[in-house]
């Protein structure tokens, strides 16, 4: 953990740019829900290594506890974590300004051909792929907590509680995540 | 259109339920279609569904595009700029904030044990989102084998995740789904 700090700390600052065109990228290759964690870890764990999984996974942790688009608050993150504030506005307006014109554009332009049975065929041949992409991303950012056996079941309660018993996320995260915190705290003090 | 406090009160409307969007946007979306079709009767109920769909289906930031489209129909193009502000700009703030915070208390010890407690909740989370996702898309068992292939290649390899997305629109486009 110190290692990757330290490494951060010599390389150069991610440019504006760079965030910028990264978060451009992530907006664009997300389709559908959940798309934008796949991308944002893809990009900005896997290929440009600007963060650790474990910062990623705080920062998603975070973002889901606040209210608004998710992906934003990711962007946001992500962007004050490499910058600071100026990051942030990159990194938003890298995601937002060119995907929001195309996309607006193209939209009013599907809204004329919703019937079309091609295109929904092509859309849902869409939705498989990046739902199994989505439960990939989950699983990964899991495993550095695969250790601990309390954490294990904690994710699979969550996974549960809205799969089988399909509660809202909201009571789910306020009826579990205090649990879990107050586990990993008594884990904690026993272990020193 | 008819009257010119329209676009002020849905501004009004959507900044004030991005504000209490807890648990990401589509929690407010109920609220929303209540607000624009039920009181207002700016769209049609089918208005609202077909905007979602296609926002769900084209690239780019899902929620915002469809408030945008919302606000496209009640005051043409400067409600649609207006509506995304309105979706995206209070959150951000609220992010911008919060993330400080805790970026103050890196690695304090209460920090660490806030992560394990709720970072493997908001995994399980996750994937549980991936998988109503999957029950959503998964119409027949050759679906289902794309979701798995999916998963499984993303595990595994460091492959561009787009090969997959392009992989899923041919085998759905050449109606082998």
């Amino acid at each position: 953990m110190t290692e990757m700090a330290q490494r951060q700390e010599v390389a150069q600052p991610v440019s504006l740019t760079a965030l910028f065109t990264g978060f451009l990228i992530v907006s664009v290759c997300g389709v559908g829900g959940g798309s934008g964690l796949v991308w944002t870890r893809r990009i900005a764990v896997e290929t440009r290594r600007w963060i650790s999984d474990r910062e990623f996974a705080d920062i998603v942790s975070l973002c889901q506890f606040m209210p608004g688009p998710n992906i934003v608050g990711i962007a946001v993150c992500v962007g004050a974590n490499l910058r600071g504030a100026i990051g942030s506005v990159a990194a938003l307006a890298g995601f937002l300004l060119i995907p929001w014109s195309l996309g607006f554009a193209l939209g009013l332009l599907c809204l004329e051909y919703t019937h079309l049975p091609v295109l929904r065929n092509i859309l849902g041949g869409i939705a498989a792929a990046a739902a199994g992409m989505l439960i990939a991303t989950g699983t990964r950012l899991l495993l550095p907590h695969r250790r601990r056996p309390a954490a294990l079941l904690f994710a699979g309660l969550a996974f549960a509680l809205i799969t089988f018993a399909k509660l809202p996320l909201l009571v789910v995260l306020v009826g579990l995540v205090p649990l879990g915190i107050v586990i990993a705290g008594i884990g904690a003090a026993k272990t020193r | 259109m008819t009257y010119p406090s329209a676009p002020l009160a849905l501004t009004a409307h959507l900044a004030l339920v991005s504000s209490i969007s807890f648990g990401g946007f589509p929690t407010v979306l109920p609220d929303v279609r209540n607000f624009v079709v039920g009181t207002h009767g700016w769209m049609s109920n089918q208005d609202f569904a077909d905007v979602f769909a296609i926002a769900q289906s084209i690239p780019g930031p899902n929620m915002i595009l469809m408030m945008s489209f919302v606000g496209w129909k009640v005051w043409g193009f400067p409600g649609a700029v207006v509506s995304a502000f309105a979706t995206f700009g209070p959150p951000s703030a609220m992010y911008f904030a919060a993330y400080r915070v805790w970026d103050r208390f890196r690695d304090a010890p209460w920090q660490c044990i806030v992560r394990h407690g709720l970072v493997p909740v908001v995994m399980g989370l996750v994937i549980a989102g991936g998988v109503v996702m999957a029950r959503a898309a998964d119409t027949s068992w050759r679906a289902v084998a794309v979701t798995i292939t999916a998963a499984g290649v993303m595990l595994l390899t460091r492959l561009n995740p787009m090969w997959m997305l392009l992989a899923g629109a041919a085998l759905g486009g050449f109606g082998l789904l």
